[in-house]
């Protein structure tokens, strides 16, 4: 069984290069087809390997099997976590797929089949980057899935602001990529390994009695600095909202639905392996590292989050907050902190992918995702008004649903003050979702005035992404939304569900603890807090406009997303310098 | 914000420089003796018949991490031709014929076919001597465009119809995976360099896989490369912006 785990990355690579190779000799809807087939198989192999990871597989890619405990070759890990987020990908490809189906206007001349041949390599590098044991591998895996997403955000060349946007994402991604190679060159220098595992132990080895010095702590910071990069922590979340905005709807469902919680998958998986040992970092300066960052991230992606009228960025900065409550979740290293985050990711991944598909529909009916614009308008769009608003209780963590349950468990685990930050995050983000659903889809509450400000980005005046504005919701567009919120829905109810990913995530990471996960009385209580919470937010906000009108002391803070490459790059070394700060005390304690 | 960015820059790059330098303190001194990695990469290599340890690594220790590159190279090339295509507000002019100074013409036609073999002789001796499909392809590709340089650049378009390119590149990343699948198949493990005979060791068909692994990276990045370079080209020569519309 474990001999088939690489052939999570080869079934959609092959299916991309074919797609290439033919896709301009078939006709459109073969190709679209064999994206299904492709991207369904992938699917069902990442089930049934996930199915049986326990115990967890390990495969030698190469059949390079150690010998005398060393091993030339590639190692890649089939546990619970990695074959989930192989399992979450690939089927939110599916769905991202089966959403676009005959949607864009026209595929570039002579390359049909382009847009679906990106979207298979990015699903097969997300797969190499999920299952990757050995750090090298998952660089190059963390490559691969840049310049897909890179291609497929700048994918509507005629709009200037998509292509400016995917240059964004590729400056300050590529900066990120670079500080983690850079990372795994000092990692190689000290312990002359490339598996995580054996690094962890190298580094173990070489420190002694003596603890983590200089160039562990290096190698941390930069390697950390790449995978906070793509999990759009503060400061490096710049690039989130900018590429969001601009890229095609099925893309954003991918991007914001799993590739940023890669990132922070990448993080759980770095530290519990890399440097959880005594020769890495003390788990009290990576918990002070991703708590601060991590708060940092809720507060200042919520408070964004609220003052945003463009409906797709409005979307992205709660994606960023929500990253920010993973971060502290897995900060707190307790495996009940690991098992809720994980359920966390699997809701939210269903949630948000059904936002973005019903902010797609908007943009494909009407030309524009600008909530004043289009105050009352999609009145008409009854089901689509009933996913948006159900997508944005999900979002606020409205017991049973899947976002809820990991919720709860998460806020249990980090206790006291923290949680406080996990309701209020949450709260305000969905607030902004129920509003945007009260003004654009029921026409409640008077029009909202334009705020004379340069900071507005209104979202309005954009081009539909199908041939023309449609007239008719397709019924694909409708059912993948649907679909992906009764699948978040059932991750909250589903008998033993929340039990089954706790195992598996413990089995692979925690040190072997247990932790039993279910509902509890608080945490359905804190859920409908926060709930209430964001209904009365969207309230308020709709029959008080001025609540929505960004007060003076935000303004610095929406300054700061300048759209400005230089600015970002800055904040990325600024932030590189920061993680370094919040983890110097152990190394200098050591 | 100017002064917002260069005060962070300062600050941020200070901090990052710092932590690097002490960093440096700690790496092993130049030149050691101690090549834990290195020494086992050679013992492997040579156990396998290949005479280019490089190769080993490349195509058969870490072939997994090279189809990855090899797909990073596709995956861009691919995206380059989706982004490069021709925007709604542009439109193709015929280029015109450019006067080309005489020696510059004759180098280049002379050139061309030496440059040609060299690359596909870098690609076949990828497994035996420094080089190999990524190396390879390069010049290979590259060697065409000196009849750009030599010629013009309708010569060049007659010489590298694109989508026979576009379909070798995709062809040669499936030749690979279908190469890696082969092992699984077989019942070993995903790109097992354990179905071929090794060979003679420092002869063209040694090394089991490594040769044919190699030899599709060198089609795939000679392809690849005339790709992305026909795209850059078609915006710098071809696709004109359309002027008051």
């Amino acid at each position: 069984m474990h001999h088939l785990l690489p052939l999570l990355v080869a079934v959609p690579l092959l299916g991309a290069a074919l797609l290439v190779a033919v896709g301009h000799r078939l006709p459109r809807i073969a190709a679209e087809i064999t994206g299904f087939v492709v991207s369904g198989a992938t699917a069902a192999l990442a089930l049934v390997l996930l199915l049986n990871s326990s115990p967890p597989m390990v495969e030698w890619v190469g059949g390079w099997l150690p010998v005398g405990g060393e091993s030339v070759g590639i190692v890649v890990v089939g546990d619970g976590p990695a074959l989930g987020m192989a399992a979450l990908v690939s089927l939110l490809t599916l769905a991202a797929l089966a959403y676009s189906w005959r949607y864009f206007e026209e595929p570039p001349r002579g390359h049909r089949g382009a847009f679906t041949a990106l979207m298979l390599a990015f699903q097969g590098a997300m797969c190499g980057f999920a299952i990757a044991g050995d750090l090298f591998n998952a660089f190059v895996f963390f490559e691969l899935m840049s310049v897909t997403a890179y291609a497929l955000t700048g994918y509507r060349i005629d709009d200037a602001k998509a292509v400016q946007g995917a240059l964004t994402f590729g400056v300050v991604n590529s900066l990120g990529a670079y500080a983690m190679l850079l990372g795994i060159g000092l990692l190689y220098a000290r312990t002359g390994e490339l598996s995580m595992a054996k690094i962890g132990r190298g580094l173990d080895a070489a420190a002694g009695h003596g603890g983590p010095d200089a160039l562990v702590l290096a190698s941390f910071v930069l390697v950390l600095t790449g995978l906070l990069v793509k999990a759009a922590a503060v400061p490096f979340h710049f690039w989130l909202p900018d590429a969001h905005a601009v890229a095609p709807t099925p893309v954003c469902m991918l991007l914001s639905g799993v590739m940023v919680e890669l990132g922070v998958y990448g993080v759980w998986r770095v530290y519990g392996t890399v440097f959880a040992g005594p020769g890495g970092i003390p788990a009290a300066d990576l918990t002070r590292a991703l708590v601060t960052l991590g708060t940092l991230t809720a507060a200042t992606a919520a408070v964004m989050c609220w003052y945003q009228r463009h409906i797709k960025r409005l979307l992205a900065y709660s994606t960023v907050a929500h990253t920010g409550l993973f971060l502290v979740g897995i900060g707190v290293l307790t495996p009940e902190g690991d098992d809720g985050v994980a359920l966390y990711i699997i809701g939210h991944a269903g949630v948000k992918a059904a936002l973005f598909a019903c902010a797609g529909v908007l943009l494909d009916r009407y030309g524009s995702v600008d909530e004043h614009t289009l105050h009352g308008r999609a009145r008409e769009l009854r089901t689509t008004a009933v996913l948006f608003a159900v997508g944005a209780l999900g979002l606020a963590g409205l017991p049973p649903f899947g976002v809820a349950l990991g919720k709860a468990v998460t806020e249990e685990a980090v206790g006291g003050p923290l949680t406080a930050v996990y309701v209020a995050a949450s709260a305000i983000t969905a607030g902004a979702v129920l509003r945007v659903t009260a003004r654009v889809f029921l026409g409640l509450g008077p029009r909202p005035q334009d705020a004379d400000s340069d900071l507005e980005t209104s979202g309005a005046g954009e081009e539909p992404e199908t041939a023309g504005l449609l007239s008719r919701i397709p019924d694909t567009m409708t059912t993948v939304p649907a679909l992906l919120l009764a699948a978040a829905f059932a991750v909250g109810v589903g008998p033993g569900f929340g039990d089954l990913v706790a195992r598996s995530v413990n089995e692979a990471g925690s040190g072997g603890a247990h932790a039993s996960v279910h509902w509890t009385l608080p945490g359905v209580l804190l859920g409908l807090a926060s709930t209430a919470l964001a209904v009365a937010l969207g309230g308020l906000a709709v029959t008080r406009p001025h609540w929505t009108t960004a007060p003076d002391w935000a303004r610095p803070l929406r300054r700061l997303q300048s759209g400005h490459v230089g600015d970002y790059v800055a904040w990325l070394l600024m932030g590189a310098t920061v993680l370094g700060a919040l983890a110097l005390p152990g190394v200098l304690g050591g | 914000m100017n002064r917002l960015r260069l005060v962070l820059l300062a600050v941020g790059g200070t901090g990052l420089a710092a932590l690097l330098v002490a960093a440096c303190l700690g790496l092993p001194g130049f030149g050691g003796r101690s090549h834990p990695y290195g020494a086992r990469a050679v013992h492997a290599s040579l156990t396998r018949h290949t005479a280019n340890t490089i190769a080993s690594v490349n195509f058969d220790q870490r072939a997994y991490d090279t189809l990855g590159e090899m797909s990073i190279l596709f995956a861009a090339v691919l995206g380059c031709v989706v982004l490069l295509r021709q925007a709604r507000d542009e439109h193709r002019a015929q280029p015109q014929p450019a006067e080309v100074a005489r020696p510059v013409r004759r180098y280049a036609l002379i050139v061309l076919p030496v440059a040609l073999v060299t690359g596909l002789y870098v690609v076949a001796h990828g497994q035996l001597s420094p080089g190999g499909g990524f190396q390879g392809g390069v010049v290979a590709a590259t060697a065409l465009h000196l009849l750009y340089l030599g010629a013009d650049y309708r010569a060049l378009e007659r010489v590298r119809p694109l989508a026979v390119f576009e379909t070798s590149d995709a062809l040669a990343v499936s030749t690979y995976l279908v190469l890696g699948a082969a092992g699984v198949l077989a019942g070993t493990s995903f790109l097992a360099n354990t179905l071929l005979p090794y060979g003679t060791f420092n002869t063209l068909s040694s090394g089991g896989t490594v040769p044919l692994l190699n030899a599709a990276v060198g089609m795939e990045v000679a392809s690849a490369v005339v790709v992305l370079l026909a795209n850059f080209l078609d915006q710098a020569v071809e696709i004109e912006e359309e002027h008051g519309s």
